[in-house]
């Protein structure tokens, strides 16, 4: 759904369907529409972690400086 | 019919579900079709009808603005059910055709909409277009013409319509346009 939508249809949910009932599809579907559109918007507005990796609550700006450009929660994300 | 069935009004007796839809209807976006797929998880339903609604026709940002930019973003999500929608609020506040189309082609360089108004189409267009262009100097850009409360309002309300409309692509997938119009 993320990076090809194109793919996701009849044939795609008929194989959905061997698994999950119509309600889990639709939780499904729903959730990821959900966080594809909100994760997006988020990733504009450049949040950084409230806490330092030693568990310190830090403002956003010592936040981007401990955490730069490339945060690691985005590693295995496709980006690099 | 869409990928997954949506509910027939009769199967659905959540009142407040109910409600919901019927202010669905009365709205125009989304008719009752999406929400009748949503139905079959009601909680998820009643929370997400309730924020699409809320995100699109109140606030402070123009609802029919907002209506141009949802067009848009159906359109660019490939969504034919979405983007062949209308408000009934919007179009009777004076929205027409037209507007829309500019808002959906070239609208940097048309006459019919003011600086903000451009800002708010370039937000949602480069969202998913090139959301790395979407940086601290768009963001300072924006803050020319809007509230920061303004641009939570527009942000949101992008990134929830936007998402909706993926999932309701994809629900039509190969399915006729006609399967999926209610008109």
């Amino acid at each position: 759904m993320a990076t090809d939508p194109a793919a996701v249809g009849q044939e795609f949910y008929a194989g959905l369907r061997q698994y999950y009932s119509a309600a889990e599809i639709v939780e499904l579907g729903s959730f990821i529409g959900f966080n594809l559109g909100f994760h997006t918007f988020f990733g504009t507005l450049k949040f950084y972690p409230m806490f330092a990796p030693d568990g310190r609550l830090v403002n956003q700006q010592e936040s981007a400086r401990i955490y730069g450009d490339a945060p690691a929660s985005l590693v295995g994300a496709g980006r690099g | 019919m869409p990928c997954i069935e949506p509910l027939a009004p009769g199967e659905i007796r959540d009142p407040e579900l109910r409600a919901l839809i019927e202010r669905c209807e009365r709205l125009g976006v989304p008719d009752s079709l999406f929400p009748r797929i949503l139905a079959r998880v009601p909680d998820y339903a009643r929370a997400l009808l309730r924020a699409m609604l809320i995100s699109h026709a109140e606030g402070n940002v123009d609802h029919k603005l907002k209506e141009i930019i949802r067009v848009q973003l159906a359109r660019r999500a490939a969504d034919p059910y979405f983007a062949g929608l209308r408000s009934a609020k919007a179009m009777a506040d004076g929205l027409d055709e037209a507007a829309i189309a500019a808002g959906c082609d070239d609208y940097e360089r048309s006459p019919r909409f003011s600086e903000a108004e451009k800002w708010a189409l370039r937000y949602a267009d480069q969202m998913y277009l090139n959301p790395a262009s979407v940086d601290a100097a768009f963001y300072a850009g924006m803050k020319q013409h809007y509230s920061e409360a303004q641009i939570m309002e527009l942000g949101a309300f992008i990134a929830l319509h936007y998402g909706m409309q993926v999932f309701m692509r994809t629900l039509a997938n190969g399915v006729p346009a006609s399967a999926t119009s209610e008109a």
